[in-house]
C-alpha cells in the first residue's frame, strides 16, 4: 500500500516537476508548480510527519505558489516570451541534471543510510518544540529577532503616509 | 378538454404508470440487487443473534422492520454516513441552505421589504427550492475565449475544498468528526490556503475584465487577511498546547476562550468576515462596481456550485470560531433522557406491541452536543450576516491598512495576553484555572 501510493506521489511530483519547466502557457506552468509542492507535502505524510507536511501546503501552495500566479498573472505575456529555443542547451541541462542527480545519490547511498532503523517511531512536534526551548534556545531566539524585525518593516511599510495618492482623501 | 395536456387519456395515463412499475421491478431485480450485494462487502455488517451477517442475509434483514434500527446504527457509525451525511458535507450544506434563506428574510425585515413571500404558504419558505430548480434548469454559457478547464474544474473545486473545510470540524464529543487528526488547526490553515488560488484562477480563465479584477481584489484581500487570521489563534495553541480541535473544545469546559481572550476574538472575526467576501469586506463580489466581480462569467449550476461552496465555507468559519472561542459543544444537559419504558417493554398500541430492538438510536449526550453547538453556530452566522444589512462596503486602500496594519497589532497583543496569563499560572497546564 505505502510502496503504491509512494510510486503515485513520486509520479506525480517529477511529472509535474517536468510539465512546469515545459509547458508554454505559464499559468499551468505554475499550476503544475503546485502539483510538485504538494508532491512534497506528499512525501512528508508517507513519513509520518504532518505537522511539516501542513506547514508545507500552507506555505508553499498557498503564499509561495499564490505570489508566482499573481506575477505571472500581472506580467504582459510578449515582455517575457522570447524564444529562444537550442536543443544543445537543453540535452546539456538534462545530462548536468542526470550528473548531479547520480552523484548525489551515490553520496546519500554510501553515506550509511542503509542501516538506518525504519521502524522506529515518528518524532512529536512536541517533542520538537522542547528541543527548541531548552537545547537549541539561541537559534530559536534569532529566528524570533529576524521574524520580529521583518514584521515590524512591513508594519512600516504599510503605514508609510510619505507616498501621497491622490484619490487618498482622509 | 386540458390546454396542458389536449390528448390525455385515462387509460393511456394508467398504461405508463404500470409500465413504469414493470421496469422498476424489472431493473431492480437484476440490476440493483446485484449493485446492492456489491457495494455492501464494503461496509462492516453488524453482528446479529451471534452470527456475522453476509450480504444476502442482510437483504432478507432489510424487509424487516423490527431489525432495521441496529442496521441504521451500523450504518450511522460508517465512515460513509460521516463523510457524506452527519458532520461532513450534507449537514453543512443542510444549514448553508437555511442560511441562505434567513440572510434573504432578515436583510428584508432590515430594510423594511418583505423579502421572499410567495413561494410556498408560509413566509416563501420554498424560494430556495426553486432558486435550486431554476439554476440546477439553466443553460451553462462558457465565454467563447475562456481556457475551459480551468473554467470547468474551478466551481467543482471550490466546493471540494469547502467540504475540506468542513471535514475537519468535530461537531460533538465521542468522535463526532471526519477526520480527527492531530495536527487539526494546521490543517484548517492549509486548506484555507486553497481558496484564493482557486478564485483567482477561475478569474483569470474567464477571460474577461470584470472577473480578473474581482479575482485580483480577493487575492489581495485573501492573502493578507490570513495572516491575522492565523496569529490571533496563537494565543488559544499557546494555552491549550494543542493543535487538535477536539481537544481545544474539551479544554474549554469550565470557560470559553473568547472571555480570556477577547481581542483574539475580535480580531478573528474581522479576518473571517473579510475571508468569507462578506459586507462589508466585498469588494471581490462588488455588484455596483464590477458587475459581480469573479463570479460574473458562471451560469447556471456552476454559479450554484460557487454559492454552496461558499455558503458551506461561511458555516465551517463560524463553526470554527465556535470551536475555537465559543466553547464547542459544551453546554448544560437540556434534553431529556430516551424513555426507559420503551426500551424494557416496548410500544403499546391498542392490542399491539411492538419491541424495537437497538434503542436509543442516539445518545443523550451526543443529541445535547449537537444541539448546544448548532444555537452557537447559527447565533455566529446570524452575526456574520448582521453587517450585511448595516455598512456600506469600504475602499481597497482602508481594507489592506486595516489587515495589514490593526489586525496584526491587535493579534499581537492578544499573544502577549495569552502569553502573559501562562507565565503568571493562571492559564495553561498547571495554571490555578
Amino acid at each position: 500500500m505505502a510502496d503504491a501510493v509512494f510510486l503515485a506521489i513520486s509520479v506525480l511530483t517529477i511529472g509535474s516537476a517536468i510539465a512546469a519547466l515545459e509547458l508554454r502557457s505559464l499559468i499551468y506552468g505554475s499550476i503544475s508548480l503546485m502539483g510538485t509542492l504538494g508532491g512534497v507535502a506528499g512525501y512528508f505524510l508517507l513519513l509520518d510527519s504532518p505537522f511539516v507536511a501542513m506547514f508545507q501546503i500552507a506555505v508553499y501552495i498557498g503564499s509561495i505558489a499564490v505570489l508566482i500566479l499573481f506575477t505571472v498573472m500581472l506580467v504582459r505575456r510578449q515582455l517575457i516570451f522570447i524564444k529562444v529555443e537550442d536543443k544543445r542547451r537543453r540535452y546539456a541541462g538534462i545530462g548536468l541534471m542526470l550528473i548531479m542527480m547520480m552523484s548525489l545519490g551515490a553520496i546519500i547511498l554510501s553515506s550509511g543510510i542503509k542501516t538506518i532503523q525504519t521502524d522506529a517511531p515518528p518524532v512529536d512536534f512536541r517533542t520538537i518544540g522542547e528541543d527548541f526551548l531548552t537545547y537549541y534556545w539561541p537559534a530559536l531566539i534569532l529566528m524570533a529577532l529576524i521574524l520580529a524585525s521583518s514584521v515590524i518593516g512591513a508594519l512600516t511599510l504599510a503605514r508609510r503616509e510619505d507616498i501621497e495618492n491622490d484619490q487618498r482623501t482622509s | 378538454m386540458s390546454a396542458i395536456a389536449p390528448k390525455f387519456r385515462l387509460s393511456y395515463f394508467i398504461k405508463s404508470i404500470l409500465d413504469n412499475v414493470f421496469w422498476i421491478v424489472i431493473l431492480f431485480t437484476l440490476v440493483g440487487i446485484p449493485v446492492l450485494m456489491v457495494s455492501m462487502f464494503y461496509f462492516p455488517l453488524p453482528v446479529m443473534n451471534e452470527k456475522l451477517t453476509s450480504p444476502y442475509l442482510m437483504l432478507t434483514t432489510l424487509a424487516d422492520p423490527s431489525r432495521q434500527i441496529p442496521l441504521l446504527k451500523s450504518v450511522i457509525h460508517s465512515d460513509f454516513f460521516r463523510i457524506t451525511a452527519f458532520p461532513g458535507f450534507g449537514f453543512a450544506a443542510l444549514l448553508a441552505a437555511a442560511t441562505i434563506f434567513i440572510e434573504r428574510k432578515m436583510l428584508a425585515k432590515l430594510q423594511l421589504r418583505v423579502g421572499p413571500f410567495y413561494c410556498g404558504k408560509v413566509e416563501g419558505i420554498l424560494q430556495l427550492m426553486a432558486d435550486g430548480l431554476k439554476l440546477i434548469s439553466k443553460e451553462i454559457i462558457i465565454p467563447a475565449k475562456a481556457d475551459k478547464p480551468i473554467f470547468w474544474a474551478a466551481p467543482v473545486l471550490f466546493v471540494a475544498t469547502a467540504a475540506a473545510f468542513v471535514s475537519l470540524i468535530p461537531v460533538a464529543g465521542g468522535g463526532w468528526v471526519v477526520a480527527d487528526i492531530d495536527v487539526g488547526l494546521l490543517a484548517v490553515f492549509a486548506v484555507i490556503g486553497f481558496f484564493p488560488i482557486i478564485t483567482v484562477l477561475s478569474a483569470w480563465s474567464a477571460n474577461s475584465k470584470y472577473p480578473f479584477i474581482g479575482g485580483i481584489r480577493a487575492l489581495h484581500q485573501m492573502i493578507s487577511f490570513e495572516i491575522p487570521l492565523i496569529l490571533s489563534v496563537l494565543g488559544i495553541v499557546i494555552l491549550t498546547g494543542s493543535l487538535n480541535l477536539t481537544e481545544i473544545v474539551q479544554s474549554q469546559i469550565h470557560y470559553w476562550w473568547i472571555v480570556f481572550l477577547p481581542i483574539g476574538a475580535i480580531v478573528f472575526f474581522i479576518a473571517i468576515l473579510a475571508e468569507l467576501e462578506r459586507i462589508p469586506f466585498d469588494l471581490p463580489e462588488a455588484e455596483s462596481e464590477i458587475v459581480a466581480g469573479w463570479l460574473t462569467e458562471f451560469s447556471g449550476m456552476m454559479y450554484g456550485l460557487v454559492q454552496l461552496g461558499s455558503y458551506v465555507k461561511l458555516y465551517a468559519f463560524a463553526a470554527l470560531f465556535v470551536v475555537l472561542f465559543l466553547g464547542g459543544w459544551n453546554g448544560p444537559m437540556v434534553w431529556p433522557p430516551f424513555p426507559e419504558e420503551i426500551i424494557k417493554d416496548g410500544i403499546t398500541m391498542g392490542p399491539i406491541t411492538v419491541h424495537l430492538a437497538g434503542l436509543p438510536l442516539l445518545d443523550q449526550q451526543m443529541i445535547n452536543d449537537v444541539l448546544w453547538f448548532v444555537i452557537k453556530t447559527m447565533g455566529v452566522i446570524f452575526v456574520i450576516l448582521l453587517p450585511r444589512g448595516v455598512f456600506p462596503r469600504i475602499r481597497i486602500d482602508l481594507l489592506l491598512h486595516i489587515g495589514w496594519y490593526k489586525l496584526i497589532g491587535l493579534s499581537f497583543v492578544n499573544i502577549f495576553i495569552a502569553l502573559g496569563l501562562l507565565y503568571a499560572g493562571v492559564l495553561g497546564p498547571g495554571g490555578i484555572l
